[in-house]
């Protein structure tokens, strides 16, 4: 489904040049979990980015079911992102003008598919993250694990292939903590969806079908024909 | 159309959800700008429309009709009157006859053209009766009576521009001395003062038609210029086509033709009109450039958490026109009503006061329409620059910045 290849990214601080990522290769099947791990700055998110196409490379080449999307322009990206991905952001990144219901029918509401009502669907899945009788709540009057929650109903709302999760529990206590990655790994299981997320603590992997470990930039794993490591 | 909906929805969202203070904030600044482009142009239009209408009033009439040649006398003037009384478009029509004099008083003399009028003609077409504040107007059968314009008379009103040329203390009552440029010598008694505020008409003397044919038999039937007055929405160059077709050996001046100084004045001021509409303008732009600006800046992750979940940067650019429409349409309607309901009616109980007397604001639905599309444009700029700034940022720098 998810295709990288040789994938780098630079960063320039001034004249100072940051490898964030070098030269990293994997691929990601359909249906599978994924979790990216390794220590603080060792490129997790960088690399989380560049998938989720919220960010360009410096250079190699990302393919989505085959097709080629590094260099897209911005509005086809767009259009990607809201057709076919899913984001969760390590701060939830809600819209706080808007209630978790609008919150998670916005992106529904853009693609507009006339078949799926989005509305009721983003009433669906909020109920299905636990939170029912919190629609009209605005992520103000929300905990951080129910502020995530909403999250992830929103990056589910157009039905996406892919799910990328930026530390999704960085900001959360371990009961929402372990709330958030149930539900995760529920919609993995049950609607046979891709999902790619970043964690710094190592023992996530045991949520996962799949693991990275980067460190400086660099894929360590082993040799894997996928480039992906086993879980633990 | 799916752009426009999300757009539409989010600027709802964000205008009944948002910061309120900003939201008053810059329909404030919108309004007052809007007063701004409102207030100025009309102080100068109500200037220049009432130096107008004094100079129409009281000194012109809307069209004047003279003679040529050598000898400029109308003849036959009753006949000619009946005819343009008869024109679609005159409410009234009157004649004048002119001769030199010179005035005395006491020590004090004065030289002037004095007029031999129809009163009840004139009232039909000026308004110096009105303006009388001493004694009263003319009666049409009256003998050695005389009118004269306050810069002749002085009456003691030492605040007067002409006051040292005039006859100083002359009031209604007292008696003059005048003599003619053809010789008469008559003494006459002031039978009113009048002050139109428009100096050249207040430099004017005035007797009856009989008491200036008993002056000049010759004035009989005949007029060195006669005056008509128009309804508001007629041409006045239809009019003067008909009257020419009337007779040979006529000329005509419009009142613009008159207008003389007022028309400097009014270039003028139509220049320094032109000239603080475009600093206003752009003082308005700024503003709303500034508060807007300060907004976005404050919506930048917003804006970035909005692409980063798939909303198009069309449909983020509309919500924010959407928005700026919003507010321009709100402070559009306030500043129009404040304007008409309670600026102008202010400056109407206590108007501003100017040499040709008090001028009124002139509000015209041209002015309002054009100023509320000026400031409707100048929002909609101002919104759509900083969107467009913003929304060229980096994704992820918008979101983390």
């Amino acid at each position: 489904m998810l295709e990288v290849r040789n994938l780098t990214k630079i960063y320039r601080l001034g004249n100072v040049a940051v490898n964030a990522l070098v030269d990293v290769s994997f691929n990601v099947p359909e249906g599978h979990m994924i979790c990216i791990t390794g220590k603080s700055g060792s490129g997790k998110s960088t690399l989380l980015h560049q998938l989720g196409l919220l960010d360009y490379p410096t250079s190699g080449q990302i393919f989505f079911n085959g097709q080629e999307v590094t260099k897209l322009p911005d509005s086809v990206r767009s259009r990607l992102r809201l057709t076919y991905l899913g984001y969760i952001f390590q701060e939830f990144a809600l819209l706080l003008e808007l209630t978790a219901h609008e919150n998670v029918y916005l992106p529904g509401m853009m693609l507009g598919n006339g078949k799926v009502d989005y509305r009721r669907r983003a009433g669906e899945l909020l109920d299905l993250v636990g939170l029912e009788g919190r629609w009209l709540h605005r992520p103000k009057e929300l905990s951080g694990g129910e502020q995530q929650r909403v999250a992830i109903a929103r990056a589910l709302i157009n039905q996406p292939q892919v799910l990328f999760a930026d530390e999704p529990c960085a900001n959360l206590d371990t009961v929402s903590s372990q709330m958030v990655m149930e539900t995760l790994v529920k919609l993995n299981a049950e609607m046979n969806l891709t999902i790619v997320f970043v964690s710094h603590e190592p023992e996530d992997r045991k949520y996962a079908t799949n693991w990275l470990l980067l460190s400086d930039g660099r894929l360590v794993t082993d040799s894997q024909p996928s480039g992906l490591g086993t879980p633990p | 159309m799916r752009s426009l909906r999300v757009a539409f929805f989010l600027a709802v969202k964000s205008i009944t959800r948002g910061n309120i203070g900003v939201t008053l904030l810059t329909i404030a600044m919108l309004m007052l700008a809007n007063l701004n482009i409102l207030f100025f142009p009309s102080l100068v239009d109500g200037i220049i429309h009432s130096a107008e209408e004094r100079l129409i009033d009281t000194f012109s009439g809307n069209i004047i009709i003279e003679a040529t040649g050598d000898n400029p006398i109308i003849k036959k003037v009753d006949e000619l009157i009946a005819r343009i009384e008869a024109i679609d478009g005159v409410t009234g029509v009157t004649y004048r006859n002119s001769m030199g004099a010179e005035l005395v008083y006491e020590e004090e003399s004065t030289n002037c053209v004095i007029r031999g009028v129809p009163p009840e003609r004139e009232k039909e077409v000026f308004k110096i009766a009105d303006a009388v504040f001493e004694g009263s107007y003319l009666e049409a059968r009256e003998l050695d009576q005389i009118l004269l314009g306050v810069q002749l008379a002085g009456s003691d009103r030492q605040e007067i521009e002409l006051y040292s040329s005039s006859l100083r203390r002359v009031h209604a009552g007292d008696k003059i001395s005048i003599t003619y440029t053809n010789g008469v010598k008559k003494q006459y008694q002031v039978k009113g003062v009048f002050h139109t505020e428009f100096i050249q008409t207040d430099m004017l003397a005035f007797v009856t038609e009989r008491e200036f044919r008993s002056v000049n038999p010759l004035a009989n039937n005949r007029a060195n210029t006669i005056h008509v007055k128009l309804r508001n929405d007629s041409e006045a160059v239809r009019i003067i086509g008909e009257i020419a077709e009337f007779r040979d050996g006529l000329q005509f001046q419009t009142w613009e033709d008159t207008a003389g100084v007022i028309q400097s004045m009014t270039d003028s001021f139509t220049i320094i009109k032109g000239i603080l509409t475009m600093v206003n303008l752009v003082v308005a732009g700024i503003t709303v450039f500034i508060v807007t600006y300060i907004d976005l800046v404050n919506k930048r992750r917003q804006i970035g958490i909005e692409r980063a979940v798939g909303i198009t940067p069309g449909a983020i650019t509309m919500s924010y026109v959407f928005r700026a429409m919003f507010y321009a349409i709100l402070a559009v309607v306030t500043a129009w009503l404040l304007y008409i309901y309670a600026v102008v009616p202010l400056e109407a109980r206590y108007p501003f006061h100017f040499p040709f007397g008090d001028v009124m604001l002139f509000v015209n639905q041209a002015l309002l329409i054009r100023s509320a599309l000026i400031i409707l444009g100048v929002a909609i700029a101002a919104a759509l620059l900083p969107v467009q700034q913003t929304i060229r940022i980096k994704l992820l720098d918008a979101i983390w910045e």
